[in-house]
């Protein structure tokens, strides 16, 4: 949880949450099929986004004493950006809302005829980003700094992957199942939040090179590391936005 | 020459050349000479535009911004069109390139002026591993306003200096459909006269838009202007918490003005402001660069507000607790909550409708299933909530003011410091009430009704410690004071007609009418115009050592205010009589037209008063009488210091060690400045 | 004291004033309808309440002007008052309970405006930019004006064939968005013969200024007799032409298109069957009727130069788009 524990226990609860977070998706892919039950697939999401919030992106930090007295110290000015990048958050994630809100309008607890196995196999791509993310900057908090050039490669390839696996696969599988951007609402609304999701995703993968860069110039410390810091939290965030948007578009709702 | 005056000549220049560039243009790809061509004058304004500057304060952040803006849209359109002729789509659309190029281009186009300006050169260097220095020296003189500043006061200035000139541009547009308004049948926005590929009532409907689109992006600006400056100063930070965010967050502005100002070139729109589809999915392509000119802005404001709210929580002084915060502040953080979080709602609906447009996507279109009214939900989600982004800061100058002229304490400041949260909060609670005759679900009037009027117990909170504090007080009234009293009245009139408006059955009459139209110029001009001069008259001498003409600011007053009501009464009046909203000519028969001419003529009133500010405003700069000192005898640190106020604000570091607003307790102090060791 | 005694007598009487100035005013139309009397009455509250607020705080707002006013010379503060937590608590609860009254108040209006007689006649409107079309199903009646009897409900069942309108009688006092794909529902009870006009009241376009239709409101024996002569007319006027005429008056196509030479938001139909016109994207192409048809059926695929592709699609039948075509023929 803080600073006190040392780097293997650190990597041990990372993958502990990893595993929890894989179980808690084969849960809620199980729950989809065999009962339907939209109030338990939220409630699911919402334990997943917990766990991500508290352990991936460290939220309790917010509330813990952002650097003293000395207002021109790094400890107080990490924690003056650290609060400015949550408002940030804060912000993008009511954009997120917003589609959502307009999901739900549109299509109701109707879904769109996805490619299940594909939606699994993308979401699994992204939540494991999430464990090297994770990874990676537990490393760097221990000043493992081949730790964390290695986990944040293996986050930016899986990124990658995400980004590729839903441009130039899913979407081409949606549009010759007939589900096109103006086919029609399902078609628009999945585009639309893939899209913007995907988007997202592109910005943090950007976001990680240049942060992988100068990890490589070897500017980053275990004491003194807030970008990496700043590109993981984000990175959790693009995840826990795709906890929301897998269940609302895959599998909340019978199909149309 | 000076720089005026080369701009000038500059300008008309620019436009000349842009304006042969845009029909030689046209010539080459249409095969026909036509000086009425929308790019002509689309090239002439850009071109124009740009020159000005140029003349004014040649290379600096605003030219280059520009220059790589025009380069920026060509070149976006220009690749768009070129992958249209791979795919064998037509290439030309009625403005010139077709409507995804033009999309693309101004998308651009935004995005070069954000590089080519250089505000984002810090950042990139960091991406590269450079480090900056924390500060940097700003330019001498008047050029650091056309130029990259961190400082929160230079900011602030180029904030409120481009609000003046916005709230210029849509007072013009209303000036020009108020001439129209003054009688009934059509006088000069005729059916036949095309200008801009419009014909008059065409024409009306894009100025009315534009006018209101206009104005509330002068209204973010200019309290973003207020917040700047003022905030940091009170708090006793030496800057805002992310310089560099809040450079960003200003200049973003200005490509979106010229995008707002590209779609009255492009076609123009029909909408008002409000965009609702289906009519937006079908409007000319000036619809698009006014859905994209208001993202780029919405930009500005999620920013600016995110800056506020970090620098209000973890900078403010030695002993500045919540509650010894002045009252502005805590209106600047109410203000920020919703602009911060609501704003991505109307970004999102214009999203939508834009891609709508490029795409097919179906989202408000019914025939593909689409909901028309989800537009109006997401839209107006954030569109309610901005209201008070427009008032909440006005309301806390005049908050703020009171004390200093009547000499009093703010009485029951803590409550009027939760009211301020309080209407941020219930705010977020009401849009619907914009919605009543929108065929939505029936069952949903109701409760919004019930949330809307609820609004009004902590806006009444405010009001009676208004009066309370002037109760017994040792007034005096001096031009901000006026100001302050103007916009209590105006948002008086403004609140009251409320209520009317938020009974569900008494709204379906109101409802798109002018009384609507009354009711919300009172509580905009209460909420922040009125407010806004306050604002300005009060720190003028705190920018600049001098202060403004006391006979031209009583003069501004006298000739704004009752033109002011008289307009607004009267636009209530014909609103309950049947005169509808956004119309460009009305039926003679309902004996309108004795007061739209005097509305018309009240509008042109407030229009020259507000030339005798502008007037006043810039003379006094250079000129104005010195006043170096605690003009107001104001208790706020900022006043505490000589003005115009130093570079890094306060050379000593103060400690908060009593109230704020502890006027008439004898030896009681504020602030305390901590000697340096 | 003695001050909150002078200021509380002239907040009551400025709010006298105040509420006789803006009630003599006639600030409303006249009331037409059963719904407006409900409407009227809430109102006459809120200018009550509007009077008295707006005295409450500019009374004491001008008072302290004149009489708390610093003299000249003086340099002193006023006096050191923080505030008052039971009056705070006073002018906040108190009305917090005025406007869930008032709310209650708009409540039950609302009831009593939306209340349903389940004998309402129907009437089917129809809204397109820019022209209002009413039909009257239990007798096939089709206008553009609309017609009502007196002291009879009647339930407009109002669609779009494009974009948002609003329909709207000041007199009748509600109002109601007409969205596409869906049916939206008015319900009125007009009580008072005379000549009103329903206008549109959501921005739809270039010519929603003009977006208007009589509403006339007659007695029920004139009513009965004015659908009697609709009848009668439609029955003689069997001929294609004769049919197609009546299509053209019941569907508003003169808001756009003139028959006597005048240009509109639509070309003109004098003259225009047989004649060569030019198209906006440069060829030209004879009006003859597959001209004619093609244009009814997708306005915008041959545009005529100089005009806007802002015609909407009329859902006719191949008879009536031939009857309308054999009308437009005999426009010379």
């Amino acid at each position: 949880m803080s600073h006190t524990q040392d780097k293997s226990s650190a990597f041990r609860q990372g993958a502990m949450i990893f595993v929890y977070l894989a179980v808690l998706t084969a849960l809620e892919f199980f729950v989809a099929i065999a009962l339907g039950a939209v109030i338990l697939l939220i409630a699911i999401a919402l334990v997943k986004a917990g766990l991500v919030l508290y352990y991936y992106m460290h939220l309790y930090k917010l509330g813990e004493e952002q650097g003293g007295e000395d207002t021109h110290s790094y400890a107080y000015t990490t924690g003056t950006n650290r609060f400015g990048l949550w408002l940030f958050l804060l912000s993008d994630f009511f954009v997120f809302a917003g589609l959502l809100v307009m999901r739900f309008n549109l299509l109701g607890l109707t879904r769109p005829n996805l490619n299940q196995g594909l939606g699994l196999l993308v979401t699994a791509v992204l939540l494991t980003s999430s464990f090297f993310m994770n990874r990676a900057e537990t490393a760097m908090a221990h000043d493992d700094q081949k730790g964390f050039i290695t986990g944040t490669i293996a986050t930016l390839v899986l990124g990658i992957g995400f980004i590729a696996g839903v441009v130039f696969v899913e979407w081409p599988a949606a549009i010759r199942e007939g589900i096109t951007a103006s086919s029609g609402t399902p078609g628009a609304a999945f585009f639309m939040m893939t899209g913007m999701h995907a988007f997202h995703v592109l910005t943090g993968v950007i976001f990680l090179f240049i942060v992988l860069n100068n990890g490589r110039k070897g500017l980053y410390t275990d004491k003194k590391h807030w970008a990496v810091e700043a590109a993981t939290v984000y990175w959790h965030f693009v995840d826990v936005v795709w906890i929301f948007f897998y269940p609302a578009l895959y599998l909340i709702g019978k199909l149309a | 020459m000076k720089p005026v005056w080369r701009g000038l000549l500059l300008l008309v220049i620019g436009a000349l050349v842009g304006f042969a560039l845009g029909v030689g243009l046209e010539f080459l790809v249409m095969g026909e000479f036509d000086p009425a061509a929308p790019v002509a004058s689309l090239f002439a304004l850009l071109v124009g535009f740009t020159s000005f500057f140029w003349g004014v304060v040649g290379k600096s952040a605003i030219t280059s911004g520009l220059i790589s803006q025009i380069i920026g849209t060509l070149v976006g359109a220009g690749l768009v069109t070129l992958i249209r002729a791979f795919m064998g789509l037509d290439l030309i659309g009625s403005f010139f390139f077709t409507e995804p190029a033009w999309v693309f281009g101004a998308f651009i186009g935004v995005i070069c002026f954000i590089f080519g300006s250089g505000i984002v050169s810090d950042w990139l260097k960091w991406a590269r591993g450079i480090g900056t220095p924390e500060h940097h020296e700003d330019k001498p003189g008047w050029e650091k306003y056309f130029s990259v500043s961190l400082d929160h006061k230079v900011i602030g200035i180029q904030y409120t200096v481009t609000a003046l000139f916005l709230i210029g541009v849509g007072g013009l547009f209303a000036l020009i459909f108020r001439t129209e308004l003054a009688q009934s049948q059509l006088q000069f926005l005729t059916v036949d006269m095309k200008l801009f590929g419009q014909n008059g009532p065409q024409l009306y409907n894009t100025l009315m838009s534009l006018h209101g689109m206009i104005m509330i992006i002068s209204i973010l600006l200019g309290i973003a202007g207020m917040i700047n400056y003022i905030v940091p100063l009170m708090v006793g930070a030496q800057d805002m918490a992310f310089p560099r965010l809040n450079a960003f967050s200003y200049w973003i502005a200005v490509p979106a003005a010229v995008l707002l100002l590209m779609s009255l070139i492009l076609g123009g729109f029909d909408t008002g402001w409000t965009g609702y589809p289906p009519l937006s999915a079908r409007a000319p392509v000036g619809m698009q660069m006014f859905f994209l000119g208001v993202f780029t802005a919405g930009w500005s404001s999620i920013l600016g507000a995110l800056n506020v709210i970090v620098t209000v929580v973890r900078m403010r002084s030695k002993g500045m607790v919540a509650f010894r915060m002045p009252i502005f502040v805590w209106a600047a953080v109410a203000t920020s909550i919703i602009a911060l979080t609501a704003t991505q709602f109307i970004g999102l609906s214009f999203q939508l409708v834009m891609f709508q447009r490029l795409f097919g996507m179906g989202f408000f279109d019914p025939a593909k299933g689409g909901n028309p009214i989800l537009f109006q939900h997401l839209f107006w989600f954030y569109s309610h909530p901005a209201v008070y982004v427009f008032v909440l800061p006005g309301l806390g100058i005049i908050s703020e003011l009171l004390p200093v002229f009547a000499r009093k304490p703010l009485f029951g400041y803590r409550w009027v410091a939760m009211s301020s949260l309080a209407i941020a909060l219930v705010g977020f609670l009401v849009w619907a009430h914009h919605m009543f005759t929108s065929g939505m679900n029936e069952y949903l009037r109701v409760p919004f009704m019930y949330s809307t009027l609820l609004v009004a117990v902590p806006t009444g909170v405010k009001f009676f410690s208004w009066v309370a504090t002037l109760w017994k007080g040792k007034i005096w009234t001096p031009t901000p004071m006026l100001f302050v009293l103007g916009g209590i009245i105006s948002f008086l009139v403004g609140g009251l007609t409320g209520p009317p408006n938020a009974t569900v059955s008494v709204d379906l009459h109101l409802h798109d009418t002018y009384f609507i139209v009354g009711h919300f110029h009172d509580t905009i001009f209460g909420g922040f115009m009125f407010p806004f001069f306050a604002a300005l008259y009060f720190w003028f001498p705190k920018a600049t050592g001098r202060r403004m003409n006391e006979t031209l600011g009583k003069i501004h007053f006298w000739l704004m205010t009752p033109s002011f009501f008289v307009l607004t009464f009267g636009m209530m009046r014909i609103g309950l009589l049947g005169m509808r909203r956004r119309i460009v000519d009305y039926d003679p028969a309902l004996h309108f037209d004795t007061t739209h001419l005097i509305l018309t003529i009240a509008g042109f009133l407030i229009a020259l008063s507000v030339c005798i500010f502008i007037y006043n405003f810039f003379y006094s700069i250079k000129n104005g009488e010195k006043a170096d000192g605690n003009v107001w005898n104001s208790r706020s640190p900022e006043w505490q210091v000589p003005s115009p106020m130093p570079a890094h604000n306060y050379d000593e570091p103060f400690e908060v060690v009593g109230e704020p607003y502890d006027y008439g307790l004898p030896g009681s102090q504020y602030v305390q400045f901590i000697k340096n060791k | 004291m003695r001050h909150f005694v002078i200021v509380g007598i002239l907040v009551i009487i400025m709010a006298a004033l105040t509420y006789a100035g803006l009630n003599s005013a006639g600030l409303m139309p006249i009331e037409a309808s059963a719904q407006a009397v409900s409407i009227d009455s809430l109102w006459n509250y809120e200018l009550i309440a509007m009077s008295f607020l707006f005295a409450l705080i500019v009374v004491p707002i001008i008072y302290s002007l004149v009489i708390f006013r610093r003299k000249k010379g003086e340099t002193g503060d006023g006096e050191h008052i923080e505030g008052n937590t039971r009056l705070e608590i006073a002018w906040t609860v108190i009305p917090l309970f005025m406007v869930i009254g008032l709310a209650y108040m708009g409540a039950y209006s609302l009831g009593e405006v939306r209340r349903v007689d389940p004998n309402a006649m129907v009437v089917k409107v129809t809204a397109s930019q820019w022209q209002w079309k009413f039909e009257y199903p239990d007798s096939g009646v089709i206008s553009t004006e609309l017609r009502l009897p007196v002291n009879r409900q009647v339930v407009l069942k109002m669609e779009s064939l494009d974009v948002i309108h609003s329909f709207w009688v000041p007199e009748f006092r509600l109002k109601q968005d007409i969205v596409p794909g869906r049916v939206t529902e008015y319900r009125v009870t007009p009580s008072l013969v005379g000549n009103y006009k329903v206008r549109c009241s959501e921005i739809c376009g270039t010519s929603h200024a003009y977006m208007e239709s009589p509403v006339i409101v007659v007695s029920q024996a004139d009513f009965d007799g004015w659908i009697a002569e609709q009848q009668a007319f439609t029955a003689a006027n069997q001929t294609p032409e004769g049919k197609g005429q009546a299509l053209v008056s019941a569907n508003g196509c003169a808001a756009c298109h003139s028959v006597n030479g005048a240009v509109g938001v639509g070309p003109t139909w004098q003259g225009l069957f047989g004649s060569t016109v030019e198209l906006e994207v440069g060829s030209s192409v004879t009006a003859d009727e597959a001209y004619l048809t093609e244009s009814l059926k997708d306005p915008k695929a041959k545009v005529v130069k100089g005009f806007q592709p802002t015609m909407p699609i009329y859902p006719f039948t191949d008879e009536e788009i031939a009857n309308i075509v054999a009308y437009i023929k005999t426009l010379k």
